[in-house]
């Protein structure tokens, strides 16, 4: 029990540090959600688009992005960037990073949802004099947007859990944090169950928003 | 002078004529009926009257304008032609009455209130006024074929055209589209509908233009084509009409 209360003795004393590293963590995993998701949103609108060049170009950075390491992409801009005389401060790196790579799979997400629709109310849109963006406003993204939100939650909890990665590029967030306190006290075990613990937490209060929001979105009538 | 005058139409999917020629008036008032087996070219020859599907060759004229040429505005003539499709296509994710409001709200820039009055005189008209607040999973056949209505009505377009109105209906409520398009045809409603239901043309129309593979081969009464026309195949498709009865 010693152990365990030299951990917590330890723990209490850094808490500041780490909650402050838990906003960080937030900080990071609240802001790529949303500009993933808005990128997601502009980059799946380019993947409809009449003309097949940009269709293929939207394929690519699709691939691109999802086929790269995460790890490998930040590295190259926060290590690799600065040879090129362009430097930015870590949580700028992580956010445009992950908002690249986290788009890419909300676009996919929202391609699939797509496949799915009925595309007759589309060509109803059309036959009805809707423009373009206005069929893909007021017909397509909120259709698929309801269908897609078991995939983008899913996606949201994966961003928390993987911001644990820009640790590596100097950002201090939570897992920086425990990493800290288990350099103090070598209790590795402990610190380690203990961010598990944190993520799991925050995992589960996600996946209940997601439940809540699953629930108000669905279209009555329509199963799932 | 025909609200929609129809000459030498011609559409290609790469090789394959779909349309080969079709000369076809539709008058200001009329319900006018064209029929074909599955296959013949009826809803191309509807998708190219709005320019769902662009016509290889040939003239439409809408209120005598042409518009087949470049410089139409074909987002104003896609609001001057409400269209019924064959499913309905109503916006599953609105209510009924949003799937009429949406277009007078974004199309005519009118306000939620407004939308929403003219919106429910239409559905009113078509006896849908209490199932404003359904959602189109939640209705019937005939429910959405009247909510698709007057979605389309709200408009106050200069025809309606009706992609074989009753495909997806079962008989009783066949019937009901067919009593429904003979009350807007009394209220002057100019209507396009192509049909393979000789049930529904012969109650809704005296004469019916048959379309064959891309051609008009015939327009007539059905009582005269199932007899009196001189090709077999004719006298084949609308006998059936004269078996069935």
């Amino acid at each position: 029990m010693s152990g365990w209360n030299a951990f917590l003795r330890d723990l209490f004393e850094q808490m500041p540090l780490i909650l402050t590293g838990l906003g960080e963590t937030l900080k990071l995993t609240v802001t790529i959600s949303i500009s993933g998701l808005l990128l997601g949103v502009v980059v799946f609108y380019f993947s409809q688009s009449h003309w097949a060049w940009v269709r293929h170009l939207i394929r690519a950075y699709i691939s691109f992005f999802i086929g790269m390491p995460l790890i490998v992409l930040l590295f190259l801009m926060y290590y690799g960037l600065p040879q090129w005389g362009v430097s930015m401060s870590p949580f700028m790196v992580a956010v445009i990073g992950f908002t690249f790579n986290v788009a890419a799979y909300n676009a996919a997400y929202l391609t699939t949802a797509y496949n799915g629709l009925d595309h007759g109310e589309i060509e109803a849109a059309r036959a009805q004099g809707f423009k373009p963006l206005q069929i893909f406003r007021f017909v397509t993204l909120p259709q698929v947007l309801r269908l897609s939100v078991p995939a983008l939650t899913n996606q949201i909890i994966c961003n928390l859990k993987d911001s644990s990665v820009a640790f590596l590029i100097q950002y201090t967030e939570f897992f920086a944090r425990v990493q800290e306190l288990a350099a103090t006290n070598f209790q590795f075990f402990r610190a380690y169950l203990f961010a598990a613990l944190v993520y799991l937490a925050l995992v589960s209060l996600i996946v209940l928003a997601a439940r809540f929001i699953e629930k108000r979105v669905v279209i009555p009538g329509v199963y799932r | 002078m025909a609200l929609i005058e129809i000459r030498d139409l011609v559409k290609k999917f790469d090789r394959q004529v779909v349309l080969d020629g079709i000369n076809l008036d539709v008058v200001e008032g009329e319900v006018k009926v064209v029929m074909g087996t599955s296959g013949c070219g009826k809803s191309t020859l509807l998708r190219c009257i709005n320019r769902l599907v662009e016509p290889s060759s040939g003239t439409i004229h809408f209120r005598g304008q042409d518009i087949t040429g470049h410089g139409v505005d074909v987002r104003a003539l896609r609001q001057s032609i409400g269209f019924v499709f064959q499913q309905f296509a109503l916006y599953r994710h609105l209510t009924v009455l949003d799937n009429v409001t949406l277009a007078l709200r974004k199309l005519r820039g009118m306000s939620r209130a407004e939308a929403e009055e003219k919106a429910l005189h239409e559905l009113a008209r078509l006896d849908m006024a209490d199932h404003r607040d359904k959602y189109p999973a939640q209705t019937s056949g005939g429910q959405k074929q009247r909510a698709a209505l007057a979605r389309a009505l709200a408009m106050d377009p200069a025809v309606v055209v009706l992609d074989e109105p009753t495909s997806a209906l079962d008989p009783v409520m066949s019937r009901e589209v067919a009593q429904l398009i003979d009350r807007l045809h009394r209220e002057n409603v100019t209507m396009l509908c192509v049909t393979h239901d000789l049930l529904l043309a012969g109650s809704i129309a005296d004469r019916v233009t048959f379309l064959d593979k891309g051609v008009i081969r015939a327009e007539d009464t059905i009582a005269h084509l199932s007899k009196h026309h001189p090709d077999e195949q004719v006298r084949a498709f609308f006998g059936c009409e004269e078996n069935a009865r």
